[in-house]
């Protein structure tokens, strides 16, 4: 060993002291004002006045108690009364086409004309394609086959639609639309609720030969727009120069960018790029390229679920749209003020069809085309309108509303469901639970073929659990990677081979047998998706993109140039269910749980030869999959909505967003929406998420700890696929274990089966989530400043959690 | 070195931003990077954070920053012709300032009086403003004999405010131009000199004067940015050199990096903060940190050319670091001005570092632990530790580390010291066993006057020899010590056989595999990860059978009279002393220290040497040659070997060729079938 013992627990404790220290290291810093960055939630912008709006050219299409709806028929815009805040929402911008009325000036003579002119302000930077999507209910995007390169729009309101709603029922219309520019009719089904619009399309009513070059798909685009710039009639000069900012109200749209971001309202000063959050991750067989390299950049967070909003004032008026068809192919996206327009504006994107490479051969040589068969799905959006703080009708016009309504609505779908002290998985403890994950072998290469090179025992698996139980932690479970033969990276998923060396079958069975006794879950972990060439062939296991080569990802730029392989593809659904069902049989006798790895983040469809396998085809066989696995509790790393329902644990919830520089605040949405339903985990501490401010970022998002460790120093993986792994050795963590989990304990310990109900910014940098159970209130107050903070009477200190007690209403 | 090779990723392929990977918390939006003991690039924890994004200074194209001793930041707004300042403390826009006579303001650098000097290109001047913008003096091209025709288009500037003044100009060649505060040229500060490849050092050998003078590309790369350190050193950065890209001068403007430095070829500004901690910006969005030794300690930022992520750059133009440690960047594309805050990561290795260059080395010892713990991979931190460990005298424990660093010149220092210690508590017991050791020779000579005891030594020795097998093994030793006899022996089928020199093949293969992968870590430089097992092995035979066949081949048609197996033999055998020495070498190796290396390639080349006379006296003697049969028949040997890999790399491209255009035609029919 090149560390002696008594070193390695002096530096241990080090560790644990100067992680937990942090900032405050005497004489090295000078402590400066808290700064925030968009990794932290800034408090609440200022109220919105509220304004009449006319509704002349509107008919009333239905009311409820909550809401009325109308229609403006010339440019399909469907306008809501939100009766409870007064505020008036429109699908679209209702904004005159600029070049008619400049079209117009050029022959105005009277002053009637010139009067008329200047009371009609344009929209700036607007061309007739960008105001008629910015009034339609649906824009549609094509790529004509001769112009590949530039896709072009169309909009139900566009002169070339035409579109007409019709009554079915009382609260049910359908809005009939043909796109005569590219030959494309579809049907809009329209439902009113009692504060909320659903939507459906159809595809089997998407006709037309505009189907084949149809790309994507936007949903009242303009819905909540925010910003704007007008010009108005200058009569001296004869056109519209005068130029005008809107009085636009404060804001933000929410994005699922990670565990939620906040794109706060704002007049930009430079020209941002859209956000594009590709839902559960665009499909791998669908990328423009087959094959693509990872690049220093950390790749940016795919939202796990389909929803996002807009919010404006302060707890006023607020929406949440989310998608209940169709999500596989729905991407979110957001295009900040200044790129094109002067407006925000944020819209759900589904994709029907997408350009990509057809390589002819192995230089990589090819051409651009479409997919010949176009994605064959519905599309099925509801908008719940939200009004006030949450004591009204509604849940409150904020993200934290939004969430709960996501959440209530997932409840009702049977996606969700929460768990009782009795379902809970950690009722045997009062203690949150913590998550200690194993690597135990991974793979280097040899003299001749592979070197297994062993990081942990079956044996220090139980040392090392049996020490943390010692030390007082009793609420544990833990999944095993690299638990075979050849290690984590080169195992089949669906084999079974022991190495003596890791440890044998009975020696795991011995293990989490005796360890399910004392209330630990120990279980294999298995990544059923990512493979590679040195574990099996590609042949019939690997994805193929629809240009019929096998999909691959190289990590080189990550991994040392020593790894023993760098390029990794994606197994076929169909193998990851059959390795996966393999896994199971073995596991249901033995382990209270399997954690499951790759198909929980990684949603892809397969051009195989033998039939084309669709994403959602794939989502239903991971479904079918991990129902029929009722023995064993579920672990999964990072899964999409779609299989929260089968979730026992979430493993690796995001935290934060992907730091887009337009996004102005990270939220704990995800965590919100999945709260006491399941177990939701943080990411490894081990790497850059152990600081003091990490800890209390766990507490706010309401994250139990995980942390990964081995038994020998980490650096004898810097050979292998784990070279990332750079800091895992138990002897190394113990203490930080103790610390991290103490921290979070005594605060989340205390709020263990309460409702998280609120979240409130109290100051810059410090934070008060709001927990509740049958009326007893607790809050949780985070401070994230170097600074005391008293908040309600209590004086938080620096850096620190602190629960209070309250009896009443949140 | 890997860098470079991600470098040419992010130029060559799509970016991948959406790959699922190891979920780590990565609240960093880049990867950072640092070296591992074989100067790859590793990951490492994250070390510093994206901060503040500041999106509204209206910048437009910005070349240069500076930040005071005041926290005060001053931005050469190019595309603007402007200087921006802005309060970093406080967070606020300050003032800006424009000189008519600015044209192209790309540098700028401020003294500690407050005295602002701006470079302009285009205006070909220097402009000194006091701290109320009041110009002070305008310097301009030198007109003295010594400047010669030299252009001056100031693009960076830095000042020592003890009067010298250092000017990077656009296309000078000379250096970084050296001025008095008063404006005089003082000399060229620091040349680069031109590197020339193998091609252009055999054209300048044999090139006219007029067809060098034709060639392009032979001037040297001109320098890209100058600062200075607080002592007054002068830093530079050299774009389009993998090698050396940043250099720390003396003030004869010699280089004071021992070590190669490693960097991008695009650097473009270099900032030294109190700590004289070095770092660098590239323009394809890389922000490295050096040692002041000009180690690698923490690389990050990436390109990006289509989002806008914080830390990402389209083009990453300028850095400066600020009172607190704060990293600063501008994009000169979108004009963003980014901040990075260290981590507690990077700050305890600046901690350590700190402690170990104040000679409080208890401290590192301690710091170094910590970080350690944080990533155990950390090399910097192996060095430090193992440093410290030296300056206790514990050299067991320094080498420990330094092994896992890589330090292979410590390492060695290391163990002279162990090694000098145990020679002075052992080396009397050597001695008296050589003592030994000689009496007892002379006494069992002495009493042995019949010589029993040689006889039976003799007999011994006769009948191994003739074992079959390990005597045709041995016999290896003979033709070593008596050429001439031995192979003459062979050649007519007296002495050795096939097996044994195929064992022989075997041992010297043993013998070169354990010389490449076995020896003490002084000189040990592969892991065998590194090496490709399989290519050796099949390189080391076939290059083998090749000469051997080549040879037969050559020979037969030039009277030679040595058989296939003659020739096989003959090589095998001569392989014997190399082989000895490889195995000494590698033993040996364990023994000796780095300035002990002499002995080593005494033996190697030694071994080596006597391996190709045995070689060419053996195929003498087998094909019964003159010395000059026996050259011409080698030079033959090689053309043959020539043309053969010529042919065989000829025939491997036309079988890939024709299974590629098999593979697309099945591929395109299949396609075509099923569609």
């Amino acid at each position: 060993m090149y560390h002696r013992e008594g070193e390695k627990r002096l530096a241990a404790g080090l560790l644990g002291l100067c992680m937990l220290a942090g900032l405050w290291l005497p004489g090295e810093k000078v402590h400066a004002e808290y700064i925030h960055t968009n990794r932290d939630t800034l408090p609440p912008g200022p109220a919105m006045e509220m304004r009449e709006e006319s509704l002349e050219e509107y008919e009333l299409l239905y009311e409820t108690e909550g809401a009325v709806y109308y229609f403006r028929e010339d440019r399909d815009i469907i306008a809501v009364l939100d009766r409870e805040s007064g505020y008036l929402w429109k699908t679209g911008l209702d904004a005159p086409v600029a070049k008619k009325l400049r079209a117009k000036a050029m022959g105005a003579s009277t002053e009637e004309e010139f009067k008329e002119l200047e009371n009609t302000p344009v929209e700036d930077n607007m061309n007739e394609i960008y105001t008629d999507m910015a009034n339609s209910l649906v824009t549609v995007e094509y790529r004509p086959p001769e112009t590949l390169d530039t896709p072009k729009k169309t909009s139900s309101a566009s002169s070339g639609s035409e579109s007409t709603l019709r009554k079915l029922e009382e609260n049910r219309f359908c809005l009939d639309i043909d796109f005569k520019e590219i030959d494309l009719q579809m049907k809009v089904y329209i439902t009113f609720g009692e504060k909320k619009i659903q939507y459906h399309i159809p595809h089997q009513e998407i006709t037309g030969e505009g189907v084949k070059c149809m790309t994507n798909l936007y949903l009242t685009p303009f819905l909540g727009a925010n910003g704007g710039q007008l010009l108005r009639f200058n009569r001296d000069s004869g056109d519209y120069d005068i130029v005008e900012r809107k009085d636009a109200p404060p804001g933000y749209a929410f994005v699922p960018d990670g565990s939620g971001a906040l794109i706060r309202f704002q007049d930009n000063n430079a020209i941002f790029r859209q956000y594009t959050g590709d839902v559960y991750g665009s499909d791998i067989s669908q990328w423009e390229y087959y094959n693509t390299v990872m690049t220093d950049a950390v790749p940016l967070k795919d939202p796990v679920m389909p929803v996002f909003g807009v919010a404006l004032g302060k707890d006023q008026a607020a929406f949440v749209a989310y998608a209940d068809e169709g999500a596989e192919y729905m991407s979110i996206i957001c295009t900040p003020e200044e790129n094109t327009t002067y407006y925000t504006w944020t819209c759900p994107q589904f994709t029907y069809n997408v350009r990509y490479h057809q390589v002819f051969n192995k230089a990589g040589d090819g051409y651009f085309q479409m997919m010949e068969e176009p994605n064959v799905f519905d599309v099925s959006m509801t908008y719940e309108f939200l009004s006030g703080d949450g004591s009204g009708s509604t849940e409150a016009a904020n993200y934290v509303g939004m969430a709960l309504t996501y959440r209530k609505h997932l409840t009702e779908q049977g996606i969700l469901k929460e768990r009782t002290e009795n379902e809970s998985l950690e009722a045997v403890s009062a203690d949150i639970p913590i998550r200690l994950d194993f690597l135990m072998s991974d793979a280097e290469s040899g003299v001749v073929g592979l070197e297994n090179v062993v990081m942990t025992t079956a044996e220090d698996v139980r040392s090392i659990l049996t020490d943390v139980m010692d030390s007082g932690i009793q609420n544990i479970n833990s999944g095993l990677q690299g638990w075979q033969k050849k290690g984590v990276t080169f195992s089949g998923p669906g084999t079974r081979k022991y190495s003596s060396a890791i440890g044998s079958g009975s020696d795991f069975e011995k293990l989490m047998e005796d360890f399910s006794e004392k209330g630990v879950d120990i279980s294999f972990q298995q990544d059923y998706v990512t493979i590679n060439k040195t574990m099996m062939s590609y042949f019939d296991n690997a994805v193929k993109h629809v240009n019929s080569w096998y999909s691959y990802v190289d990590k080189s730029n990550l991994l040392p140039p020593t790894a023993p392989v760098t390029q990794f593809g994606y197994a076929r659904p169909e193998r990851s269910v059959q390795w996966l069902e393999e896994q199971y049989e073995h596991a249901k006798g033995t382990a209270l749980s399997m954690t499951i790895d790759g198909i929980g983040s990684i949603l892809t469809g397969d051009y195989a030869d033998s039939g084309h396998v669709t994403v959602d085809g794939a989502r239903a066989l991971f479904q079918e999959q991990l129902a029929s696995m009722e023995e064993v509790k579920k672990n999964i790393k990072n899964p999409g909505m779609y299989l929260w329902q089968y979730t026992d644990r979430y493993l690796q919830a995001p935290v934060g967003h992907s730091q887009f520089i337009f996004e102005t605040d990270a939220v704990p949405f995800l965590q919100l929406v999945l709260n006491g339903t399941m177990e939701v985990y943080a990411p490894y501490a081990n790497f850059s998420f152990y600081t003091q401010t990490d800890i209390l970022k766990m507490i706010d998002y309401n994250l139990c700890p995980a942390f990964i460790l081995t038994r020998e120093p980490s650096w004898r993986l810097a050979d292998t696929a784990s070279a990332d792994l750079y800091s895992t050795e138990y002897g190394l963590y113990q203490d930080l274990i103790q610390e991290v989990y103490s921290q979070v304990n005594a605060a989340l310990g205390q709020v263990k089966g309460y409702r998280w109900v609120d979240r409130q910014v109290a100051r810059d940098g410090v934070i008060v989530n709001v927990y509740e159970k049958d009326g007893i209130v607790k809050r949780i107050i985070i401070n994230y400043t170097d600074d005391p903070v008293t908040v309600e009477g209590a004086q938080t200190p620096p850096k620190s959690a602190l629960v209070t007690d309250a009896v009443g209403t949140p | 070195m890997k860098k470079i090779k991600r470098l040419l990723a992010v130029i060559s392929v799509m970016l991948c931003l959406t790959e699922p990977i190891l979920a780590q918390a990565s609240q960093a939006t880049s990867y950072t990077y640092t070296h591992d003991d074989k100067m790859n690039s590793v990951r490492t924890q994250d070390a510093y954070l994206p901060q503040q994004t500041i999106t509204n200074l209206g910048l437009n194209g910005a070349e240069d920053m500076f930040i005071d001793k005041q926290n005060r930041m001053y931005i050469a707004d190019t595309g603007n012709l402007r200087i921006v300042k802005y309060d970093i403390s406080r967070g606020t826009f300050l003032e800006e300032f424009s000189h008519p006579e600015f044209q192209s303001p790309k540098g700028i650098f401020v003294t500690g009086d407050g005295t602002i000097y701006v470079a302009d290109s285009k205006a070909k001047a220097v402009f000194v403003f006091d701290q109320d913008w009041k110009l002070v003096r305008k310097l301009e091209r030198p007109r003295v004999p010594a400047f010669g025709d030299t252009p001056f288009d100031p693009a960076k500037v830095a000042a020592d405010g003890r009067g010298n003044i250092y000017i990077v100009g656009e296309g000078v060649y000379g250096g970084v131009i050296q001025m008095s505060e008063e404006g005089e040229f003082q000399g060229f500060f620091a040349v680069n000199k031109t590197e020339l490849s193998a091609i252009q050092k055999l054209q300048t050998v044999f090139f006219t004067r007029e067809q060098l003078g034709r060639l392009l590309n032979r001037n040297p790369v001109t320098f890209a940015n100058v600062t200075l350190d607080d002592r007054g050193i002068v830093y530079t950065v050299t774009l389009g050199k993998r090698n050396d890209p940043i250099k720390k001068h003396k003030t004869n403007g010699s280089n004071m990096f021992a070590a190669t430095v490693y960097g991008f070829e695009d650097i473009n500004d270099i900032w030294v903060d109190e700590n004289l901690l070095i770092y660098t910006a590239s323009k394809r969005g890389y922000v490295d940190v050096y040692t002041a030794e000009g180690e690698l300690l923490f690389e990050f930022g990436s390109y990006v050319s289509n989002l806008d992520v914080a830390g990402l750059y389209n083009a990453l133009s300028t850095l400066a670091v600020d009172q607190k440690g704060y990293i600063w960047t501008i994009d000169g594309i979108k004009g963003y001005l980014q901040s990075y805050a260290p981590t507690v990561y990077a700050e305890k290795v600046y901690e350590a570092l700190g402690y170990y260059n104040s000679g409080h080395y208890e401290e590192a010892l301690r710091t170094w632990d910590e970080v350690l713990s944080m990533n155990q991979m950390s090399v910097a931190a192996h060095d430090g530790i193992g440093k410290a460990y030296m300056s206790r005298y514990d050299f067991e424990n320094a080498m420990e580390h330094f092994r896992v660093a890589g330090n292979h010149g410590l390492y060695s220092e290391a163990f002279w010291e162990i090694r000098n210690l145990w020679l002075q508590k052992y080396l009397v017991y050597f001695f008296a066993a050589a003592v030994l050791l000689y009496l007892a020779i002379v006494i069992t000579e002495r009493v042995d006057r019949e010589r029993k005891l040689r006889r039976l030594k003799d007999r011994w020795k006769k009948r191994i020899m003739n074992t079959r097998g390990l005597g045709d093994v041995l016999y290896g030793f003979t033709t070593a010590r008596h050429p001439v006899n031995g192979y003459y022996e062979i050649r007519v089928g007296r002495k050795g056989s096939l097996p044994g020199a195929g064992i022989l093949y075997l041992l010297t293969f043993g013998a070169f595999m354990l010389y490449m992968l076995g020896k003490g870590f002084i000189y040990q430089y592969y892991d065998i990860q590194e090496l490709d097992i399989g290519s050796i092995v099949i390189g080391f035979f076939a290059f083998t059978s090749l000469f051997v066949i080549c040879n037969y081949l050559a020979t037969s048609i030039n009277d030679g009279e040595g058989t296939l197996k003659g020739v096989a033999l003959a090589t095998a055998y001569g392989a014997v002393p190399l082989m000895v020495s490889l195995f000494a070498i590698t033993v040996l190796s364990y023994c000796v220290t780095a300035n002990e290396a002499f002995f080593l390639d005494v033996l190697l080349w030694g071994g080596g040497a006597w391996t190709v006379v045995l070689i060419f006296l053996g195929l003498q003697t087998i094909h019964n040659y003159s010395g000059k049969e026996m050259v011409k028949s080698l030079l033959i040997t090689a053309l043959f070997i020539f043309v053969v890999i010529v042919v065989i790399l000829v025939v491997t491209i036309m079988c890939e060729q024709v299974m590629k255009f098999l593979t697309t035609i099945g591929k395109e029919l299949v396609r075509n079938v099923s569609s």
